[in-house]
This record gives structure tokens, C-alpha cells and sequence, in this order.
């Protein structure tokens, strides 16, 4: 429109209105979201650090608090509940700490997950850049103070004499799994969060009886063995157990793997379709 | 070579907390702002555009005008890639710089130099294209060794110093701009004028909304007069300047 032109932009000689994108346009746009969204790593690497830089700036023990707070409550709870479940403390308190050191990673990536758009406002609504950045800083985050945490597990297994072994290096490839659903799990709740503000509160509640659910302080052995069968297939667990399990020296079941894996295959085909058709939308919303 | 199309372009937003009938009416009672159309009694949307095409091209250096309300801080969105329209079609080809908030990703708990880096990032800088340009910003700001501190201990003025100089360093296709940015006291002034005339004479294409009728016509060659969300009229600036100031 170079031209002078002072009709009205409605006029009724333009024809009918273009018709909305078609679903294969929004999958096209959320894959290209997804894939310059890994390739900008060094932009998530950056917003992910400078979250944690952030939130222990100007504190003396800084991201030390990450592992002091977490040695405290595994030390205080250990002794507790292990006097509690008449259990030896030298067989408790390693398996707890573990339990915590995962569950930890586990819960907080679904938590944050639901404020990965809602708290990238400010960012979202001024430059167009992949969405799935913010779910990737969301993750280097939680990568970092699972790090932390994990300073704790080594004094602690030499303390009570945990066996070294081959096996634990299979904790690995399950931190990798867990990490890689934390993406479809970031994009999903993420957009879900940020149309309908009940749903963080809601994951709250469900995050802490997920908690209470799956064996993290418990054995699943301790269960009525009625109920073992029907926990084994909590998904909670499965995730739990592929790094966990490997940790403590013993490869995982292989209801775990099942289970895990055929989460991440559904996970990811539903977020394909969910995130795709609503990603452009996420911006109207905040 | 840049170039900017907008095909018949429908933005509307949602209102999902809208407490139904009151804050309808409520709205609906406003005489400034796009319009509000009910789709039915629990959905309330505002449509911020209305079916605006727009075609920009090198060179072109268009001023965006209208009351509050018209829909300019929406197209300046679409324009620059952060709304993507529900209907029609939008080509953007060039790299954009929208100085709508300069202080955008910037941390205030962050030292000077890491705010170069965290401010560039969001201008489409790669890490390592913002660390070629922290000298010529350290040179630029004149802060010294406050680049060394968090930004908390700056003044507002160093602030915007700071923000000003990360976010003209870079010479973008496209610039989109809501009203011209300003930047601390009156010799930084100047400095900060001939900064901001050579990034504009620099980049491609400028789109830039603003109140200020003499600046769009000294910036601008083009001008889009918005009302309730469309593009009335779209021409030469004087002309629709003079349009304009004729019925405002």
C-alpha cells in the first residue's frame, strides 16, 4: 500500500476473510519453535544460571544454600523417621537421601514447568523468540541445584559404607529420560498454566499427594502386599526409580522402564498436538 | 533486503476474567479503545486489529499515528514478530530490534557487563556478538568501573545510559520504536541523539509510533493514521499529518 490511499481498510470489494492457519501450519511453526529453541542453548544457558545467580546474590553461602538446606532436612527427617519405621540408620538414611536428591529434581521440574510462560511475560510479550527457551531454562535451573544436591550423596554413601558399583553409572542414562520428559512436561503445562491460572494451584496439591503416594520416604515393601502390585504402576514412581534404584546400586525393575518410556512417547505426542495448536496463542494470555 | 507484509491481519484478545455482565458493560461504555464484542454471555474479547494490511520495504520509514487505544502498540507487536495474528498473514524478512522497552531482560541484581550480555541476548545477539561489542558500550556509557557493580547502585540516569547504549549498539533491519527514546542529561543528550539519527539513517526500515506530529515529520516518510484498529489511511506523512491534525 505505497499509494495514498484514505478508504476504509474493511472495504467490501477485498473479498471474504483469509481463513485461520490449518493445524499442519501450527505443527510446522511449533517444530521450528522447538528446534531453534535447543540450537539457542547458549541463550537458555544464560537466563537458566542467571536465575540461580540471582536467587542466592548477595546471601554469603550463596547456591550452597541448595545443599545445606537439603543435608538439613535429609539429616533431620533420616534420624527421625528412621527411629519411627524401626529402621537402622545406616540403611535409611542413604536410601532417604537419595529419594530426596531425585524427588526433588523430579517435583520441582513439574512445578516450575507451570511458570515457565506465566513468569517470562516481561520476555514474551517483547521479543519473538522460541518458546521452548524458556522451558530449557527452566531446566538448566533445575539441573543446577539438583547438582547441588547431589554433593550430598557421596559423604553420605561413604559414611554408611553404600557399595560402589558399575550399576550406578545406569543412573545416568535415567536423569537423561527424566530430563527429556521435563521438556514435553514444560511445553505442556507451561501453555495449560499460563491460559488457566487455577492449574499451578492445582499441580501444587497434586505434586505433594504424588508425594505422599509414591514410596520416597517408604519402601514400597512396607505396603500391604495388595496394594504393591497397583503402586508399581504409579508413574511418579517409575521416574523415581530409574535414578534412584542405579544410585543405590541395584538396576532399576523393568516395569520402571516401561513405564517411563511409554510416558515420554505419549507425553510428547499430545504435546506435539497441544502445544502446536495453542503456542501462538500463549501470548494473548498473559 | 527487508520487507514487512501484513495481509489482512485480525487481532483479538481474550478477556477470560472478565466478572461477565459488569465488566462488560463496563467496557463496553468506554469511548476510547478497539472494540469489545461479546461472543457470547461467559467470553468477552477485545478486538485490537481489525483485517489491516500494510506493506513496508527498504527505505521505508513509516510513522504510526492514532489517539490512545487505536491499536498502534498492537501493530508495533505484530510488526515486530511477538503477536502472531489468529487470521491473516504476516512475512516479516529481517532482522528486528524493537525499542519498546529498553530495559527488557535486563537484572538489576546483575553487574553492569553481565547485563551487556543478558540485555544483547534478547536484542537476537549470540553471546559471542555481545562480547565484540562491550567495548565499544564501555566506551559509549562512559560508566568505568560502575560497569563492575550490580546495576542497583546505578542512578536512573546510568541506568538508562546503560539500557540506551546496549540497545542502539547493534544495527537491526527493521526498527520499531513506541515514542523516541531519551537518555540522561543534557550533554549525554546530544551524544545519544547522534547515536540514535545514525541507527536510524543506518537501518532499513523504521517504524515508529508517537504523539509527536513534528518528529514523524522529520523522522518519517510514511505515516498510518490507526482508528479502532484499523488502518484508516496510509500515505505520504504530510499528507496524513495533515489529515490528522484536521479532524484531531
Amino acid at each position: 500500500m505505497t499509494e495514498f490511499d484514505i478508504g476504509l481498510s474493511d472495504s467490501p470489494d477485498r473479498g471474504p476473510m483469509p481463513k485461520p492457519p490449518t493445524m499442519a501450519q501450527h505443527l510446522k511453526l511449533a517444530r521450528r519453535d522447538v528446534s531453534v529453541g535447543l540450537t539457542d542453548w547458549r541463550v537458555w544457558l544464560l537466563l537458566g544460571m542467571n536465575d540461580i545467580r540471582q536467587r542466592y546474590r548477595r546471601s554469603r553461602l550463596g547456591q550452597f544454600w541448595i545443599t545445606l538446606a537439603m543435608a538439613i532436612q535429609i539429616g533431620t527427617l533420616g534420624f527421625l523417621y528412621s527411629y519411627l519405621f524401626h529402621l537402622p540408620v545406616a540403611q535409611y538414611l542413604p536410601y532417604l537421601g537419595t529419594s530426596f536428591v531425585v524427588w526433588g529434581l523430579l517435583s520441582s521440574i513439574i512445578l516450575e514447568s507451570c511458570s515457565v510462560f506465566i513468569a517470562a511475560e516481561g520476555y514474551l510479550r517483547q521479543v519473538p523468540m522460541p518458546k521452548s527457551i524458556y522451558v530449557h531454562r527452566m531446566l538448566v535451573r533445575n539441573v543446577v541445584t539438583f547438582l547441588h544436591n547431589l554433593v550430598i550423596i557421596p559423604p553420605l554413601y561413604l559414611f554408611f559404607h553404600v557399595p560402589v558399583s558399575a550399576t550406578q553409572l545406569l543412573a545416568l542414562a535415567g536423569i537423561l529420560v527424566l530430563l527429556l520428559n521435563g521438556i514435553w512436561v514444560g511445553l505442556f503445562l507451561g501453555t495449560l498454566c499460563a491460559r488457566f491460572r487455577d492449574m499451578p494451584q492445582i499441580m501444587v496439591s497434586l505434586v505433594q499427594i504424588a508425594f505422599y503416594l509414591t514410596p520416597v520416604m517408604y519402601r514400597r515393601v512396607q505396603l500391604p502386599s495388595k496394594w504393591q502390585g497397583l503402586f508399581a504402576l504409579n508413574p511418579f514412581q517409575s521416574f523415581l526409580d530409574i535414578v534412584r534404584e542405579p544410585m543405590l546400586g541395584s538396576p532399576p525393575p523393568l516395569i520402571a522402564w516401561e513405564i517411563s518410556g511409554l510416558i515420554t512417547i505419549v507425553g510428547f505426542a499430545v504435546t506435539a498436538v497441544f502445544f502446536s495448536r495453542f503456542r501462538a496463542r500463549i501470548v494473548y494470555w498473559l | 533486503m527487508a520487507l514487512i507484509t501484513l495481509d489482512r491481519i485480525t487481532v483479538d484478545f481474550p478477556v477470560y476474567n472478565a466478572k461477565k455482565r459488569s465488566l462488560k458493560s463496563e467496557l463496553i461504555r468506554r469511548t476510547v479503545g478497539g472494540h469489545i464484542e461479546a461472543i457470547d454471555d461467559s467470553h468477552v474479547s477485545v478486538m485490537a486489529l481489525r483485517d489491516v494490511s500494510l506493506t513496508l520495504r527498504d527505505g521505508d520509514r513509516l510513522g504510526i499515528l492514532g489517539h490512545n487505544g487505536a491499536g498502534k502498540s498492537t501493530l508495533l507487536r505484530v510488526l515486530s514478530g511477538v503477536y502472531e495474528p489468529p487470521i491473516g498473514r504476516v512475512v516479516i524478512d529481517g532482522r528486528i530490534s524493537s525499542l519498546t522497552d529498553m530495559m527488557m531482560g535486563m537484572d538489576a541484581e546483575a553487574t553492569g557487563y553481565e547485563n551487556i550480555l543478558l540485555r544483547s541476548v534478547f536484542l537476537g545477539l549470540s553471546v559471542k556478538q555481545a562480547q565484540a561489542n562491550i567495548g565499544e558500550i564501555e566506551d559509549f556509557t562512559e560508566l568505568g568501573n560502575f560497569l563492575k557493580l550490580p546495576m542497583r547502585t546505578y542512578s536512573s540516569g546510568m541506568i538508562l545510559r546503560l539500557a540506551f547504549a546496549i540497545s542502539t549498539a547493534v544495527t537491526p533491519e527493521i526498527l520499531i520504536m513506541d515514542e523516541l527514546v531519551s537518555a540522561g542529561d543534557a550533554a549525554f543528550m546530544s551524544k545519544a541523539e547522534a547515536r540514535l539519527n545514525g541507527l536510524i539513517g543506518r537501518t532499513q526500515i523504521l517504524v515508529l509510533a508517537s504523539h509527536d506530529l513534528a518528529m514523524l515529520h522529520r523522522l518519517c516518510n510514511k505515516a498510518a493514521l490507526m482508528e479502532e484498529g484499523q488502518v484508516r489511511m496510509v500515505g505520504p506523512v504530510d499528507k496524513v499529518l495533515a489529515v490528522y491534525s484536521g479532524h484531531a
